[in-house]
């Protein structure tokens, strides 16, 4: 994670604006709205957010498979999509996305070699022999054996789907795989080898790793560094032992005390902060800072102006007019 | 294990084997005691057992969590409860003593009297258990005048009523409102609304937050366990996070492969569980407190109901298997709880926060 590498991040976002036309004429949804953040060659990038704060938005773009509407993606400096169409595919295999749902992600009419060699067939590379050879390769490091390869996704665990997948994701040797919520679905004791599983490739591989989940459990185990996001911002970055021990913006610190811990009651952290109210239709979105319709400590200054980024201690950046400095 | 005070006095255990269920039950009070209750379902070939001799007792106001892995027989418990199996191909054996009357042995008539009225459920998907095409003042109205004498008017104030106390902002507009138009955490809302309207003895949840965000799920959490406490509502609570259970119940049940395996206090069994697997499910959940250490995780599977282990159903998962653990498992009494485990008193497994 040293700075210094000479190749710079492998993925820089400025300014990444993503909008969708709405139901009605002119009607706009801003699902990401003006988000910059670098991802470290090597690291794995945790974005963390509920329902609707367009993390998913931000994982689709990364993969370039939605056009940002502004704002500029680059992949070890370069922006994929001035590439022309068919550079672009090529370029795109270095950079692959998992999805949450195991099952919709395979298709039920192939078998689980199938489905892992298609990548391989698109992509033309190699002999079939050798595309076989390799989609073999890739099901033996998720811990899939060939006695699996030859069945059907509905003859297999979800954990197993999730598995192939993964093998899926990794048949083209990416450089960058983005996991949208992929160990959601999946019960906590399949969760844990899962995340296993992914420091064991990531060690193998020299993958980099953006992590997009809801689970503050799952983030802050797997993650080096955290972003925050919240209607379409991020509202707080930093290294994730420190986000996760003391948070700078009243929305983290929210979300780290809503989640539930598994201690008896004497070790609990008392003063849970229960947050009132939903996140705000996106069609309607508050002025000023976006959060502060919910905030506990929101002020007049909130609901009028949009809090700047701010950087409090190193490496430390977030959005709110009141943060303080963290001692 | 970490020597607290707590763990010092659980480590003084006498075992005793557990009382056969008839003797016990007939003196205590509880408010739900279900009996060795067993469910099977037909397949091409043959009898397939899902449920083995499940009992426990819920006491009147208490707040119970029922945790386990998914296939564990988590819902079938709770559906069983509810008479909600299917009609063919379903064999349930075994008692369920709700407030003194045997309910296994109503008829379907018997049982719309004590659905919803006097045990109430919530399950996960809100959308799937709303019906789209009523607004959802309408079918909390329909669940009133199905159990008591009222005018429609009433039905529809007791509604509004039943939208607000669960903290819904502008009720009465909401109740005009279709499930559509509301999102996950209201839908979720309403769906307590609806199991609560009739003010019923014992509340079932089956996974009600799961759906939701972690925000979210502290409201909903809270506002279960305030209703909770203020209608003197016993409540039934399926999870698949013991997180969850940590913080809301006073007892758990841990299920696996269609058996209760360990039934105790949630602080007794976060400080030292009895049975491996419950100490399994615990040390597999990622944490704060060791970012990117490896995580312990449970190996193997929750076995297949037609393929169940001979012995103790845990053991080709567990790593404190021994020659005892080839032989069937009995839940036997240790202390104020029970597991299903030989080796339970002479294991000391680590409980959470150690």
């Amino acid at each position: 994670m040293s700075e210094a590498r000479s190749v710079g991040p492998i993925l820089t976002v400025e300014n990444l604006e993503i909008a969708f036309p709405g139901r009605r004429r002119g009607q706009v949804i801003q699902a990401v709205d003006n988000v910059s953040f670098t991802v470290r060659q090597g690291e794995t990038f945790g974005i963390i957010g509920e329902s609707g704060s367009g993390k998913t938005t931000v994982g689709r773009a990364l993969v370039c498979l939605i056009r940002p509407t502004a704002g500029r993606i680059r992949h070890f400096g370069e922006d994929p999509f001035a590439l022309p169409a068919k550079a672009l595919r090529r370029h795109r295999r270095g950079y692959q996305i998992i999805f949450q749902d195991p099952n919709a992600a395979l298709d039920p009419r192939m078998t689980i070699l199938q489905s892992v060699r298609e990548p391989l067939d698109v992509a033309g590379a190699g002999t079939r022999r050798e595309r076989q050879r390799k989609a073999l390769e890739a099901l033996d490091h998720v811990a899939l054996g060939p006695e699996m390869a030859a069945r059907y996704p509905h003859e297999i665990s979800g954990g197993q789907k999730q598995r192939a997948n993964i093998a899926r994701a990794l048949v083209l040797e990416p450089r960058l795989v983005v996991c949208d919520e992929v160990v959601a679905a999946l019960d906590v004791s399949i969760q844990a080898e899962m995340l296993n599983l992914f420091a064991d490739l990531q060690r193998d591989f020299h993958l980099t790793y953006v992590f997009i989940t809801h689970d503050l459990r799952v983030v802050a185990h797997i993650s080096d560094r955290v972003a925050v996001m919240y209607f379409g911002k991020i509202v707080e970055l930093g290294p994730a032992t420190g986000l996760m021990n003391a948070p700078l913006h009243p929305y983290t610190k929210a979300l780290l005390s809503a989640e539930p811990e598994p201690v008896p009651a004497h070790m609990r952290n008392r003063g849970r902060i229960v947050l009132q109210g939903e996140v705000p239709s996106p069609l309607d979105p508050p002025t000023g800072c976006r959060f502060h319709t919910r905030c506990p400590l929101a002020q007049p200054l909130c609901a009028q102006r949009d809090p700047e980024w701010r950087e409090l201690a190193p490496g430390r950046l977030v959005a709110c007019h009141f943060a303080k400095t963290p001692n | 294990m970490r020597q607290t005070g707590a763990a010092g006095k659980t480590s003084r255990m006498s075992v005793a084997a557990a009382e056969p269920s008839d003797s016990k039950h007939a003196t205590t009070g509880a408010l739900l005691d279900v009996r060795d209750l067993c469910v099977s379902f037909r397949d091409d070939a043959g009898w397939v057992p899902m449920l083995n001799n499940v009992a426990f007792q819920v006491n009147r106001g208490e707040t119970v969590g029922i945790v386990g892995e998914s296939g564990c027989g988590k819902s079938l418990t709770a559906l069983s409860i509810m008479g909600l199996l299917p009609r063919r191909g379903c064999l349930r054996t075994g008692g369920i003593v709700f407030d003194g009357c045997d309910i296994a042995g109503l008829g379907e008539r018997g049982m719309r009297q004590v659905r919803g009225r006097q045990i109430g459920m919530v399950f996960q998907e809100p959308m799937s258990a709303l019906d789209p095409v009523f607004t959802v003042g309408d079918q909390i109205a329909e669940t009133v005048r199905t159990h008591f004498q009222v005018s429609p008017r009433e039905a529809k104030e007791r509604a509004v009523e039943a939208l607000a106390s669960v903290r819904i902002p502008a009720p009465a507009a909401c109740a005009t409102l279709y499930p559509m138009n509301l999102s996950g955490g209201m839908r979720q809302r309403v769906m307590i609304a609806m199991a609560l309207v009739c003010e019923p003895k014992l509340l079932i949840a089956d996974e009600p937050t799961t759906a939701l965000d972690v925000t979210i799920q502290a409201q909903i959490m809270e506002l279960l366990l305030e209703l909770g406490r203020r209608t003197g509502t016993a409540l039934l609570f399926i999870t698949h996070n013991l997180a969850l259970i940590a913080e809301s119940c006073e007892r758990t049940l841990t299920m696996y492969a269609g058996e209760v395996v360990e039934d105790g206090s949630v602080e007794a069994m976060l400080n030292r569980p009895l049975h491996p697997y419950t100490a399994g499910l615990l040390a597999s959940l990622p944490g704060r407190r060791a970012p990117k250490s490896r995580l312990s995780s449970i190996p193997g599977r929750v076995p297949s109901p037609r393929d169940m282990p001979a012995g103790c159903r845990f053991g080709p998962r567990c790593t404190f298997a021994t020659a005892i653990c080839q032989e069937p498992q009995r839940l036997r009494a240790v202390d104020n709880r029970r597991v299903r485990c030989a080796r339970a008193v002479e294991l000391v497994l680590a409980g959470a926060g150690g």
